[in-house]
């Protein structure tokens, strides 16, 4: 290390063992370098102080929505991501159509070779705006590129999460995955337990321009899904 | 909120101010933040549990303003140049406001490169070694640009202060 690099690892508490002490044995010799020294320090803390203020500011409600992921507005930016993460949050990592139903029976149906969303998630899917509470959950509902709807989807008595889209037999899953079950205040879950991947990967292939807004979704009910 | 989410919250106000070292304008430094964050939960699941959630942000919030700077070049926008920016804080007293715009301005003129690793490792407190993980490139690269950093800004600050 040159001297200046010594210098200013030492200045931010870089230097250890060997290094340290024998830079530390100069320093007591040479007043030059202790000033040099001192100068870093100052300057770090000058540095620090002027982007100190920033700490303060209240953070703008557009960052702390994107983290909770309701849609922000951002020019220009397509924000189903940020949408349909929201739907999926702490579901667990799934494979593209897994085959886990839940305990509620009934919820998912095989026909025809495809997993057709019947019973009450079926019911949700058809009838159920996004705006509606109730033991289901809607998020996003999009047009496929072929114009077919879909509707991403929460259950959480099923701890299900998933993609359906509308085809003429009823509401064909896409994509599920399973919700892990609520762990309050716990640490990080393992790595991906916490991802959306199966599902929001689903989206991102199926989607063809922006999610519909609440009065195209409603339109889109009122009209049947065709 | 889960604990990831509430994590990312916390971190927010440390996010803005790296956003502020990478991009001058407060405007483009919170969206270059919100940005990030955007891409740091959907990407959550390649976060590994036990490293630095602070680190790990910093990191796509890094990736974020460089390709949001290459595509202004690409498309050869002008990025509004922010003159005498005294955007940082509500700071109390006129003479901490000038001070704190003396090195804004210094940091600016520094190349990004190291101002980058100045602002990780003088401002948000990383050590060498963390940086070097955030800007993958070996520590001793960093630690040449923390001292390249420093001495620029250093005579820069010298000229203000005379």
């Amino acid at each position: 290390m040159t001297r200046d690099e010594r210098l200013v690892a030492y200045a931010d508490g870089e230097l250890s063992g060997v290094e340290l002490a024998q830079f530390e044995a100069e320093l007591a010799v040479d007043p030059g370098l202790a000033q040099a020294v001192e100068r870093h320090q100052a300057l770090a803390q000058r540095l620090s102080e002027a982007y100190a203020p920033v700490l303060d500011e209240s953070v703008p409600i557009r960052l702390t929505s994107a983290v909770r992921q309701q849609p922000a507005t951002r020019r220009g930016r397509p924000q189903w991501a940020a949408m349909a993460a929201c739907l999926v949050v702490g579901v667990a990592a799934g494979i593209a159509l897994t085959r886990y139903a839940g305990p509620q029976p009934g919820s998912i149906t095989a026909r025809d070779g495809s997993l057709v969303a019947t019973g009450r998630l079926g019911t949700a899917l058809t009838t159920q705006l996004a705006s509606q509470t109730g033991p289901i959950k809607l998020g996003l509902t999009f047009r496929t590129a072929a114009g077919r709807y879909c509707r991403t989807f929460q259950s959480p008595a099923d701890q299900l999460a998933g993609l359906a889209c509308r085809e003429p037999g009823g509401w064909t899953l896409q994509a599920t995955a399973r919700m892990a079950p609520e762990q309050p205040q716990a640490e990080y879950r393992t790595a991906g337990s916490d991802t959306p991947g199966a599902v929001l990967a689903a989206v991102d292939s199926l989607i063809a321009g922006d999610p519909l807004d609440a009065a195209a979704e409603r339109a889109a009910r009122d009209s049947g899904w065709k | 909120m889960d604990g990831f989410e509430r994590e990312i919250v916390a971190l927010l106000p440390r996010l803005r101010r790296f956003g502020r070292v990478l991009a001058r304008d407060p405007a483009d430094a919170d969206d270059l933040v919100q940005l990030a964050v955007e891409r740091g939960l959907k990407r959550r699941g390649q976060f590994q549990p036990g490293t630095r959630l602070d680190s790990w942000m910093f990191g796509i919030m890094r990736n974020a303003w460089i390709d949001e700077t290459r595509f202004r070049r690409r498309r050869s926008a002008i990025l509004a140049p922010v003159e005498d920016a005294e955007h940082v804080g509500h700071a109390g007293d006129v003479e901490a406001a000038m001070a704190a715009r003396d090195v804004h301005q210094a940091m600016a003129a520094l190349p990004d490169d190291q101002r980058i690793a100045i602002g990780l490792v003088l401002i948000e407190g990383l050590s060498y070694k963390d940086a070097a993980e955030v800007l993958k490139l070996p520590m001793g690269t960093v630690a040449s640009r923390i001292v390249r950093g420093r001495m620029a800004l250093m005579s820069q600050l010298q000229e203000f202060a005379t």
